[in-house]
């Protein structure tokens, strides 16, 4: 019984730590970082930069941007940790600690809002300001939006990604097409022309429309359209905009003028990777693609046994005059706010986002396009005339991209689901599943803030 | 406490005292593991169910809300629970099947047992993202030598990894393949089967299948049953096949510039455990993950007290 | 373990029948081993397909050819290169090492305790330890992340992975109690009159007989901190320098989304140290899955 008793107590001993560690959680509050750090002084100063980039020429383009960094400020000394995943840098500059890098770049956008409204990342504005950079006369209008939250500027566009149409060439030829479409109708009517059937599958399919069609996602689509996701009021807008609807309903004519869900299912799942010379678009069993500006590097590399060009994404026949515009998404890149260096790192931020020859030879080295009106203009911009869609695109005023929330991409993937339910005929009802769709998505924002 | 009123000669006493002190002693790894790694989280993620926090700011008291918006305002977790039962309901029911039918297999073997043996048992040794990468690529509609061989067979070549009615059978199909733990547990079973009953039965003028229906199933019903409920209990913590094989299938990994779609496709791979580190780890909502670890919790462990029950001979008394 | 057929042959029989009973026995021969060989095929092939493929050229594995035209095996040398791939093998020996070690240090007199000390509690102890082993690790990582983060400042590195198992691992407890319960009382009363105090029991008696169940825990834990992957992505994969061959292996497929010749050699060699060992220590790792059983 002794021992009982002692078991017991033991426990509750254990159990009164647990307590003591959990109040001691409880209690751990905002990092709070300084401003400065001696850099401005000369003095020597030890940055980090975590990237997500991987691939070898990308890492390579990377490290000689940092070096000419370094070559201007020879006091501020960089290490860079490239192949870092969006999530494990936002959970590290949460924990902060020792480890935790000062400058960090994200691939994806949809995270801006968490990164502002949690003051996980700085607020750069300040910044900005002391240097005289006027965001709105250096950043296009677009990539502005993404990297901003709530008038809370905690982050810069570094690079980014436009939207446009991959076109077959010599299949067009084969099928009388002159000239790439410009509208939906056109569209349609293209993308018809160049599906052949064979058997219950395609020898070709004009366009691949269903939602996992790789780029083909709502969202994308939806650049076409540049609709409000989110009113003023911070609720989302996708029931009662009618360009969303329109965009639902337009995708689903297409799937089922194309060959039905079902048929272009089939031929999508046998598609290769994405992101290899599997490409559906490449190895020609589709005609036409959504893509971003990269796929014209991936082609140029892997060579296609038929002529391919680039145009603008046609736009919906009532809005012929906005031919184009594209969806438009990007890099980003912060200070942890945690950082303790944070001249240092705003100094390298400038450069990398703002200095001209920087942000265009990274631009050129990557085949990404650039992110400031300055280097879109860039004459040494790389020349080849199917990457100059995407900065014409880019340059569109009527080009548009999703806005930072709360809760991230949470209100895409839920967008997403919706159109899986309708593409697949599941949710029959468009109006009721765009409202139940709002719902979900106003009830994470709420659950989040 | 009855036993306290009686008196207790001192020695028994010391004796008594001396032999807790050397219980706690040699328990205290455990008992300190329990507490940091068990009780006190545990405790901690039912608080932290009530809470709002980020994992940044400081948590503030959110009462049920997190609990509300799991359960009424979050469809994935209907969809992540209905993937857990589907694995559960096809996952266990197919592995236990196949591992007693490869079990029994082995058993009958004689002319390279060895090798069969190591052969069947292979796989499970396979790290698991190792072996779903393996299978992601074997199963790679385009480009796998899986679907080659299907037609050039003339079979359907289904879109595995990649079409959202084929998700989970194409786990399926790689949670069968690692039966190496199943189909030793099983084999041992059989071997313990007594020579005897089979005798008996043969004499009786049994067949096979009668022989199986009456002899060997009654004396491996137990094994069956453990099979059945530490299947259950695996699949409620299964997470890294289903990760792995979304994020490669969705060609999303690492650091390609898009995010990936949890439980690609169309949430057919999602489960609860993957619910867990979605909202606390990419979302950072830590209350309503905390609600999800606590469902997974009770549901664990309504399983796990299947097994304590005596009756299910998982605690064998000396 | 010997494998007995459960089909007995008559000793003497007639010659007719006994030429019956041989062509059935060899029918029942040729049935049971087609069904063998079948079932090798699936759990083989699959290896077979890996390695194939890693072999092949960037263009080849991206087409469905089965066999490689040439054979690149250098592709194995180019995965080695990988930067970090050299500190992923580091790590992951370390935690699997100074895991497997601490948690047999740490969880034999624990098991030798609840098979047997006779005390209150002991099946409560004994339900407890079961309970955490059924545990999903995901219903406590939230927690546990934010002590290993905010209190103990050691997310990114392989601490957190590490020294829980220096506070007994629930599995192998369980598993070395079951194997303890099997020792005779005997044998410890014996010692006992010899004048070994418990510990010395422990060491003396009871861990030599015990030997070969130690191994088969000790080779449970290496695989499973081998082969973790929801440990290292939580607690380390925030720091490159303290990723494990299963985070490093999915990074691996993310900067090489093209090369599925190189992913499967990576692959392959992820695999392989488990597979010599197993090779190796055959025997101790089949007696340990039977002791997870119960008896029938």
């Amino acid at each position: 019984m002794d021992t009982t008793r002692r078991t017991h107590r033991a426990l509750a001993a254990l159990t009164g730590t647990a307590c003591l560690a959990l109040l001691a959680t409880a209690c751990t509050g905002t990092n709070s970082g300084g401003g400065q750090d001696g850099s401005a002084a000369g003095q020597d100063v030890n940055i980090t930069f975590w990237h997500g980039w991987s691939q070898d020429n990308e890492v390579k383009a990377i490290a000689d941007n940092v070096a000419a960094f370094e070559k201007l400020h020879p006091n501020i000394h960089v290490k860079v940790v490239g192949n870092i995943a969006d999530d494990k840098s936002e959970q590290a500059l949460r924990a902060g600690g020792d480890e935790a890098p000062d400058v960090v770049s994200s691939f994806t956008t949809d995270n801006v809002g968490k990164f502002c409204s949690a003051g996980v990342w700085a607020d750069l504005g300040p910044l900005l300001q002391k240097d005289g950079i006027d965001p709105a006369k250096t950043f296009p209008a677009a990539m502005l939006q993404y990297s901003r939250f709530q008038g809370n500027q905690c982050s810069l566009p570094l690079l980014g990604d436009a939207y446009g149409l991959y076109y077959n060439k010599t299949a067009f030829a084969a099928a009388g097409i002159t000239a790439p479409p410009k509208t939906f109708s056109e569209f349609e009517a293209d993308a018809v022309k160049l599906t052949r059937a064979e058997g219950d599958g395609y020898q070709q399919l004009g366009f691949m429309p269903n939602y996992h069609g790789y780029e083909s996602t709502p969202t994308h689509f939806l650049g076409q359209y540049g609709p409000s996701y989110f009113g003023p009021d911070g609720k989302s807008d996708i029931a009662t905009d009618p360009k969303v609807a329109a965009m639902y309903t337009w995708q689903k004519a297409l799937v089922d003028k194309l060959g039905g869900f079902d048929k272009l299912e089939k031929y999508r799942t046998g598609f290769g990777d994405e992101f290899s010379a599997k490409n559906p678009f490449t190895t020609g069993q589709v005609a036409m693609a959504i893509d971003g500006e990269w796929r014209t590097a991936s082609l140029a590399e892997d060579k296609p046994n038929f002529e391919w060009a680039t145009a603008p994404f046609p736009v919906p026949d009532d809005q012929a005059a906005s031919y184009g515009r594209g969806y438009q998404t990007g890099t980003i890149i912060g200070i942890a706010k945690g950082s303790r260096k944070q001249t240092a790192s705003w100094e390298l931020v400038k450069y990398l986002t703002t200095d001209t020859d920087a942000v265009v030879s990274f631009a050129n080295a990557i085949h990404n396009v650039p992110s400031t009106l300055a280097a879109l203009d860039s004459p040494k911009l790389d020349a080849d005339a199917n990457f100059r869609t995407f900065i014409g695109i880019a340059k569109n005023p009527n080009s548009s991209t999703t806005p930072a929330s709360i809760n991230g991409g949470a209100y895409q993937v839920s967008m997403q689901n919706l159109g899986y339910e309708f593409e697949a005929g599941k949710q029959g009802d468009l109006k009721a599943g765009l409202a139940a769709t709002a719902k979900e998505i106003d009830a994470a924002v709420q659950q989040a803030k | 406490m009855a036993l306290a009123s009686t008196p207790v000669p001192a020695a028994l006493k010391a004796k008594r005292r001396r032999e807790a002190a050397r219980t706690l002693a040699f328990l205290s790894p455990w008992l300190i593991g329990f507490g940091v790694f068990f009780a006190y989280p545990l405790i901690s993620t039912v608080y932290f169910s009530f809470m709002k926090y980020d994992g940044f700011t400081a948590p503030t008291f959110n009462g049920l809300k997190n609990w509300d918006y799991v359960l009424a305002h979050y469809p994935s977790f209907w969809t992540g629970l209905g993937n857990t039962l589907w694995l559960v309901l096809v996952m266990v029911t197919l592995r236990v099947a196949f591992g007693l039918g490869i079990g029994l297999l082995i058993t009958k073997v004689r002319t390279g047992a060895g090798f069969f043996r190591s052969a069947f048992y292979l796989p499970y040794l396979a790290p698991p993202v190792a072996a779903t990468m393996a299978f992601a690529f074997l199963l790679n509609p385009g480009t796998g030598p899986v679907n080659h061989l299907l037609g050039e067979l003339g079979l359907p070549q289904p879109g595995w990894f990649t079409d959202p009615s084929w998700s989970k059978p194409a786990l399926t199909l790689l949670a069968m393949w690692g039966i190496g733990d199943l189909m030793v547990i099983f084999m041992a079973a059989l071997l313990d089967v007594p020579k005897e009953q089979y005798e008996a039965a043969e004499l009786d003028g049994a067949g096979p299948w009668q022989k199986f229906r009456f002899v060997t199933f009654p004396n491996i019903s137990p094994i069956v049953m453990f099979a059945v409920v530490t299947g259950v209990i695996q699949t409620m913590q299964y997470y890294t096949q289903a990760i792995v094989a979304g994020k490669v299938a969705s060609g999303v990994i690492g650091g390609s510039g898009q995010q990936f779609e949890p439980g690609y496709p169309h949430g057919s791979t999602w489960t609860l455990p993957q619910m867990v580190y979605n909202l606390g780890f990419q979302r950072f909502d830590t209350g309503s993950a905390c609600v999800v670890a606590v469902i997974l919790f009770a549901i664990s462990m309504a399983f796990t007290s299947l097994l304590l029950r005596r009756k299910s001979g998982f605690i064998n008394e000396d | 373990m010997t494998l007995t057929s459960t089909v007995r042959l008559p000793a003497r029989a007639t010659s007719a029948a006994a030429k019956l009973a041989r062509r059935r026995a060899a029918l029942h021969w040729v049935a049971v081993h087609s069904f063998a060989i079948a079932a090798a095929l699936f759990f083989l092939l699959p290896f077979v397909f890996v390695l194939l493929t890693s072999v092949m050229s960037d263009q080849q594995a991206l087409t469905s050819d089965l066999w490689p035209t040439e054979w690149h095996w250098g592709n194995y040398a180019k995965v080695w290169r990988t930067p970090g791939f050299l500190s992923w093998w580091r790590n992951t020996l370390l935690y699997a090492g100074a895991g497997t070690l601490l948690t047999i240090l740490s969880s034999v007199p624990v098991a030798y305790a609840l098979a047997k000390f006779r005390f209150r509690g002991r099946n409560l102890a004994l339900m407890a330890v079961i309970s955490m082993m059924m545990l999903p690790p995901q219903v406590t990582v939230i927690p546990m992340y934010l002590f290993w983060a905010k209190q103990m400042h050691l997310t990114g590195s392989l601490w957190p992975l590490i020294i829980p198992m220096a506070f007994g691992d629930a599995f192998s407890i369980f598993l070395l109690r079951q194997f303890l319960l099997t020792i005779p009382k005997e044998y410890l009363e014996a010692a006992r009159i010899d004048g070994c105090g418990d510990l010395r029991t422990l060491l003396r008696v009871v861990l030599p007989m015990a030997k070969p169940a130690i191994a088969a825990v000790a080779l449970f834990q290496f695989f499973y901190c081998w082969n973790d992957y929801f440990g290292p992505q939580i607690y380390s994969s925030e720091n490159a320098g303290a990723w494990t061959l299963s985070y490093g292996l999915e990074s691996f497929k993310g900067a090489h989304h093209t090369n599925w010749n190189l992913t499967m050699a990576a692959t392959l060699l992820v695999t392989a140290p488990v597979l010599v060992l197993f090779f190796f220590a055959q025997k101790a790792f089949i007696e340990g899955v039977t002791l997870t059983g119960v008896k029938g």
